[in-house]
């Protein structure tokens, strides 16, 4: 069994691949930022990647829907390749939706454009239907009121339930969240985590950068240690919490907890 | 997908297949690049073999022969108005002398404008409400009507002044005001200038070495070591005796003579070799640099097409130069040839040969049979084109700088003064070394700006008739038809005062640069 | 990201009024060094004031020579016949002014003490400049001057002493509006100023108030502005508001165009041929491409849209290329037409969609060629105006029209060179970087003398292009490199998570930047634009240099070349430079107006 597919049960080893990164390598410079990492996401699999600052968690995920490219290695989604065929690219990042540590929300949109704009120009949706689709998910992440307000107008966490909500409303099979709640108020924390423990439940296939330690150890099916560049430790939150196999990950854990 | 997998089941990575060409983010983005270029060089081939044409037709082909003729031009002012046996004023003669006109009113603009714009900046800022309003009427005013308004009025109010005589003026002799303009009693560079800064400059040297060891020995040791003073000191002492000995220096006249004839007798074959190796050079190393960059501890990181098409690019662009240097412009490697010995003769003739000793000297305001004596030995002259232009441009820039100036303190925050007071430095301390470094960095991109701008603004002495290189080149296209030759003699003369304002403001601005995270 | 909106009624109000006394003693004399610079700066003030003074009242300076050639000024050689035309195209510019006041709320927040501060602060400079004026002044002028500032010292007390809390108090927009509307109508309808003009070629003068034939239709249009804010302002209650600002944007693109070359020029058209060659080729540009348009915007079909457009952008370079060796004739809008429709296939995979938007694409197109051929025929079509000089635009209408062209033709220009600059594709890069700084080295007198001299000879044989366009092309192409740089400026403020956004999204790099990227970096350089505006309408001045009649040329050389006023630089002079500073200072303050505005928060 290799690294990648570890610590998996029978049910899930089954189940279709829909992320395969092998050996993938990526240098910033003289820094490598990535030294050949080799995960498997699952369908329906939630993934949460730990790891120190600078580990390269971030680059991983950014690198899965090609906000970086990778040099070597190959990074397959949902059977589809990342390379440089633009059919591939326009496919995959499609496919997949993105939140990320500092909201990114349009600030010249209302929350309703922002949500509704991709559905529109990418997926080609009548505005009506998109609009519709849109109020949707925003009652599904609790703030249905806010549809005419600008982003500037709203809290940090609103803002994070908007971004989520726009990347939902393209229909994503794989969602990766990039410290969604780094940059959040510790009272805000909570509604962002509550929504993402909602598509968990859904059977969304997650892939999660966080610090989060008690929402991993609920919702992660796997975790994932990562250290300059490389994968240390796949595992169960099982496992990782009560008897981390590496030096590193048991250090890591008793700094963070 | 080409992979593999091996024994333990786990799939080894042998490679990527190959998106179809059109398909290949890659090679699209280089493609379309690469037609725009196409493009772009293909109108300009159009529209040159169209202007060719066209000129062909009406019989002036481009050409740059005519530099040396005869230039049958009368000139406003300058260096040099008329031609004489022993001074051809050729055409080239006569765009030079234009040249000198721009720079000489575009260096003075500079400096009076920045004295004017940093007086009147400081006065926007005053307590006073009175010295704020009148300031910002002057900056308000000013800099709401155009300059050419501005120089063309000036223009007809020194023209309706009293007639030029001998005794015109409000004090006469020394200072005359009048419709032929404006004179002043002057101070000027004499014939020993150059051998009295060549001396100070050598004596300076071992002066520069001591105040260095004294540096650092008040660096080592504390106290004060007197450095600064010391240096002025020096500096005196060398300025007085370098004032009566400079006649010494007169020796270096005939070995820059030796180096213009050196660099005369390159041969045409030698320099193009040399610049193509240059051009080869430059090549080779860009390559080498960027290899270097994508160099990692694991070694050479996997070029993606992407760079081989930079290299490429590179190699092609620099193969382009050699072409051109040996096949399409041989001209250009004897241009180099030619003015730079040229540069060294200039040189070589202000040292030696019996110069006067006296490096500066002064003079009032002479006339000659009721007229301002054009150029030489007089006081400082400002015929009405020179003074209209001249009041024109300073006053309409130094509103611009004003508001630079004022916005430049006011980017200072008030915390930074406070910090150095509490520090214990003195109001004067504070403001030289943590209120004004601060300042000047955020002033100095914008005032570059200006100062750009005013040398670009001379070129609206053509309004008045004053005699810069555009009204000059304008002049001589209206007589031999060379239009094409004269625009690109204007474009290569302001790109190169562009390029030096640029550069300079950039020096200063990377010095005072804070290293910022 | 953490704008706040500060709700205009929350700002702090103006700080409570001292007394005379007090607050010259706070700011004139508060310390000896301050005292010193009170009388230093009264002393220049004075000074230069009294300079002025003696230029404009000297005793050659003959002011006639501006009042009998005040049509000369501001329309050139315009027929009097047809004023009508400018009079109607001044209503169709008041009246979008007025709809802009209402569709942005323009809201300047001014209270009545500063009202009465300015009036009463008028009126004492006027009475200085009576006070001080040099002995060649006119009595007449001088009475003028103290009876103003006297009236105007003597209204402002009244109405700080009447209205209590004036500190407090603000004037509604439309009550400024009015206020500033009454006070020029006044002066046109009652103020004596004489009224001068040319009879056969002599100048005339009488005594009493301007010629009703100027008052009357300027009363009118401030009347039109007004009452277009009030509908604006109506309007904006019960509709979106959003809908109205777009719409005005387009007549501000758009409405010009014709104004100038539509109604100004009035095109003779040979309804003929316009009937039997134009109307058919629009018909067939609108018709046929909106077709293709529909079909093609169909987001299954955006393969075949991308291999029709190359095909059609290969199609539109034939076209010229045929042109540049004379293969076959083809009006020059028919080859613009190819171009355009080329380019719009090739955007149809980006903005296809459902029917509606499909529909919309093709409509827009069909809307945008019918404009577009309609504004081209009439440009190509001989002018009916009887005109002794030939360019039909002069003097403050040539300054106003250049300008505004300048800025709209090299606005897109401008996107295009600082999108290329700030690229990450190396050879746009270099293309744009050296096309910007060339240009931006170089003085503008340069480039124009090289396009009105030399373009003539870069065209092909037999295409002829008039002196005022070739300076406008010119123009155009200097002031995009300084567009480009200011647009650089806010493209560089968009903050790398926009673009990482737009592109986990899966928005293609048109719809990024069209959708994403622009508008925020626009937004940024609206005040760096609006300098560019007043630095374009201040440089206008250099086209008299080259040729054209504007203000400065009428000034500088038509009118001192009059018999009757030769020599008589300086009026005119003066007055230009009160035009020009009266148009950049207006525009400058309410650039600043709106930058405080956008500071202020997300405006909406």
């Amino acid at each position: 069994m290799s690294i990648a597919d570890q610590a998996l049960t029978e049910e899930m080893a089954s189940r279709r691949d829909m992320i395969v990164c092998r050996g993938v390598k990526k240098w910033f410079g003289d820094f490598q930022a990535l030294a050949g990492v080799d995960v498997t996401v699952k369908d329906r699999e939630v993934m949460v990647v730990l790891g120190p600052s600078g580990s390269g968690k971030s680059t991983l995920i950014r690198c899965i829907n090609r906000l970086e490219v990778h040099q070597e290695g190959e990074i397959v989604v949902d059977g589809v390749e990342m390379s440089n065929d633009m059919r591939n690219i326009e496919k995959i990042r499609s496919e997949v939706g993105m939140v990320f540590q500092q909201f990114n929300l349009f600030p010249h949109l209302t929350v309703l454009d922002n949500i509704t704009l991709a559905p529109i120009w990418v997926r080609k949706r009548a505005r009506v239907e998109a609009e519709a689709k849109a109020m949707e998910l925003l009652e599904r992440v609790g703030i249905p009121e806010q549809a005419n307000k600008f982003p500037g107008q709203l809290s940090g966490g609103q803002q994070q339930r908007v971004a989520i909500a726009r990347s939902l409303a393209m229909e994503p099979k794989i969602m990766l969240f990039d410290e969604p709640t780094s940059a959040l108020d510790p009272e805000m924390i909570s509604e962002v985590l509550d929504v993402m423990k909602d598509l968990a439940r859904g059977g969304m296939t997650m892939m999660v950068v966080t610090h989060e330690m008690g929402f991993a150890r609920e919702v992660a099916d796997r975790l994932v240690f990562m250290e300059s560049g490389d994968v240390v430790e796949v595992g169960t939150p099982e496992h990782f919490f009560t008897n981390p196999r590496e030096e590193r990950t048991k250090l890591f854990l008793s700094q963070i907890l | 997908m080409t992979s593999q997998t091996d024994d333990s089941g786990t799939a080894v990575f042998t490679g990527h297949t190959r998106p179809p060409i059109w398909r290949n983010t890659s090679v699209l983005k280089w493609l379309v690049q690469i037609v725009v270029l196409v493009a772009v060089l293909a109108v300009f081939w159009f529209l040159a073999a169209q202007a060719r044409t066209n000129l062909s037709a009406k019989g002036i082909p481009v050409s740059y022969d005519w530099l040396d003729e005869p230039a049958n031009i009368q000139l406003g002012e300058g260096i040099q108005t008329v031609d004489t046996e022993e001074r051809r004023l050729t055409m080239s003669r006569a765009l030079w002398v234009g040249m000198v006109n721009t720079l000489r009113i575009a260096s003075i603009g500079i400096i009076v404008s920045t004295i004017i714009g940093i007086a009147v900046g400081i006065a926007r800022l005053s307590k006073n409400w009175l010295a704020r309003k009148v300031s910002s009427i002057y900056v308000e005013t000013l800099r709401n009507v155009p300059v050419l308004v501005q120089i063309i009025l000036w223009l007809a109010i020194l023209g309706s002044l009293g007639k030029l005589t001998a005794d015109s003026g409000p004090i006469p002799g020394w200072v005359i005001v009048s419709q032929k303009g404006i004179s002043l009693p002057r101070v000027f560079l004499a014939d020993g200038f150059y051998q009295f800064v060549s001396m100070v400059l050598v004596a300076m040297v071992p002066v520069w070495f001591v105040r260095r060891s004294l540096k650092r020995r008040q660096d080592r040791e504390g106290g004060n070591t007197h450095a600064t003073g010391f240096t002025l000191a020096a500096l005196a002492v060398i300025a007085v005796v370098a004032w009566f000995a400079n006649p010494v220096m007169a020796f270096l006249g005939p070995i820059f003579g030796s180096v213009e004839s050196a660099w005369g007798s390159i041969p045409q074959g030698l320099m193009q070799l040399l610049l193509s190796v240059a051009a080869l050079g430059g090549a080779v190393l860009w390559i080498r640099r960027f290899l270097d960059s994508r160099r990692t501890p694991a070694g050479l990181a996997k070029l993606i097409d992407d760079d081989w098409f930079r290299m490429i690019f590179a190699v092609v662009a620099s193969l382009l130069a050699v072409l051109v240097v040996v096949r399409g412009w041989p001209g250009l490697s004897s241009w180099i040839i030619n003015s730079g010995s040229d540069l060294f003769g200039v040189i070589a003739d202000k040292f030696g040969d019996g110069r006067g000793s006296r490096p500066i000297d002064a003079m009032r305001p002479t006339l000659s049979e009721g007229r301002f004596v054009n150029y030489g030995p007089t006081g400082l002259t400002m015929t009405v084109f020179y003074a209209s232009l001249f009041f024109g441009l300073v006053f309409y820039t130094s509103s611009f700088i004003a508001e630079i100036v004022r916005g430049g303190i006011l980017a200072v925050p008030a915390g930074q003064s406070e910090a150095a007071a509490a520090l214990g430095l003195s109001r004067g301390q504070a403001l030289r070394k943590v209120v004004l470094p601060q300042a000047f960095r955020v002033v100095m991109p914008p005032l570059g700006n200006q100062y750009l701008n005013i040398t670009k603004n001379t070129s609206l002495g053509i309004a008045v008739g004053f005699s810069e290189i555009v009204q000059v080149g304008q002049t001589v296209y209206n007589k031999n038809s060379q239009t094409l030759a004269v625009f690109s003699i204007y474009m290569v003369f302001y790109l190169a005062c562009s390029l030096t304002i640029s550069s300079v403001v950039n020096t200063i601005n990377r010095r005072l640069a804070i290293v910022e995270r | 990201m953490s704008e706040v909106t500060v709700p205009a009624a929350q700002r702090a109000p103006e700080a409570e009024s001292v007394s005379p006394g007090r607050w010259v003693r706070e700011n004139l004399f508060s310390s000896v060094s301050n005292a010193i610079q009170t009388m230093f700066f009264s002393l220049v003030l004075l000074g230069l004031l009294r300079w002025v003074l003696g230029q404009i009242f000297s005793e050659e300076a003959n002011w006639t020579s501006v009042a009998t050639n005040m049509r000369l000024l501001f329309t050139y050689n315009y027929p009097t016949e047809q004023f009508v035309r400018i009079w109607f195209a001044a209503g169709a510019l008041f009246l979008a002014v007025g709809a802009s006041f209402a569709a942005w709320n323009l809201n300047p927040m001014v209270t009545v003490r500063r009202v009465g501060v300015a009036l009463a602060g008028t009126g004492a400079v006027s009475l200085v400049v009576g006070l001080i004026a040099p002995d060649t002044t006119p009595s007449a002028v001088r009475t003028g001057f103290f009876v103003v500032g006297i009236g105007l010292v003597a209204l402002a007390l009244a109405v700080l002493k009447v209205v209590p809390e004036p500190h407090r108090r603000q004037i509604p927009f439309i009550g400024l509006l009015a206020g500033v509307a009454g006070v020029i109508c006044g002066v046109l309808w009652f103020f004596p100023f004489g009224d001068y003009g040319f009879a056969d070629g002599a100048p005339t003068a009488e005594s009493g108030t301007i010629d009703s034939s100027t008052s009357l239709p300027v009363t009118v249009m401030f009347l039109i502005m007004i009452g277009t804010y009030l509908a604006g302002r109506a309007l904006a209650r019960m509709i979106d508001l959003g809908w109205l600002r777009r719409t005005m944007i387009g007549w501000w693109v758009i409405g010009p165009a014709f104004i100038v070359f539509l109604v100004l020029r009035d095109p003779e058209f040979d309804w003929g041929y316009v009937l039997a060659v134009d109307v058919p080729m629009g018909a067939a540009f609108a018709l046929g491409g909106g077709a293709l348009l529909y079909l093609l915007a169909k987001p299954s079909r955006s393969e075949l849209a991308r291999v029709i457009g190359a095909l059609l952008v290969a199609l539109a370079l034939f076209h010229w290329v045929a042109a540049f060796f004379g293969w076959y004739p083809m009006l020059q809008k028919a080859r613009f037409s190819f171009a355009l429709i080329a380019v719009a296939a090739l955007l149809a995979p980006t903005f296809a969609g459902e029917r509606a938007a499909r529909l919309r694409f093709a409509g827009g197109w069909f809307g945008f060629m019918v404009l577009f051929h309609w504004l081209l025929t009439g440009i190509n079509t001989p002018s009916t105006l009887d005109i002794a000089a030939p360019p039909f635009l002069g003097g403050f209408v040539l300054t106003v029209s250049i300008a505004y062209y300048v800025m709209l033709a090299s606005f897109p220009l401008g996107v295009l060179l600082s999108l290329a600059r700030t690229s990450k594709m190396p050879i746009f890069r270099v293309l744009a970087t050296t096309y910007i700084e060339v240009v931006r080295g170089v003085p503008l007198i340069t480039v124009l003398f090289f396009f009105s001299i030399m373009l003539p000879l870069f065209l092909p044989g037999g295409m002829g292009i008039s002196d005022l366009a070739a300076v406008f092309a010119g123009y155009t192409v200097f002031s995009a490199a300084y567009m480009a740089e200011n647009i650089r400026g806010g493209l560089q403020s968009v903050r790398r998570g926009q673009y990482e956004a737009a592109d986990a999204l899966g928005l293609t790099t048109v719809q990024r930047t069209a959708f994403i990227v622009l508008p925020q970096a626009l937004r940024v350089s609206i005040p760096n634009l609006v300098g560019q505006a007043i630095a374009t309408f201040k440089e206008t001045s250099l086209i008299a240099i080259v040729g054209g009649f504007d203000l400065l040329r009428i000034a500088n050389s038509t009118i001192p070349n009059q018999p009757d006023f030769l020599g008589q630089k300086r009026p005119a002079l003066f007055f230009i430079s009160l035009v020009y500073f009266v148009v950049a200072y207006s525009m400058s303050r309410a650039s600043r107006n709106l930058e405080e505005r956008l500071q202020a928060g997300q405006a909406r």
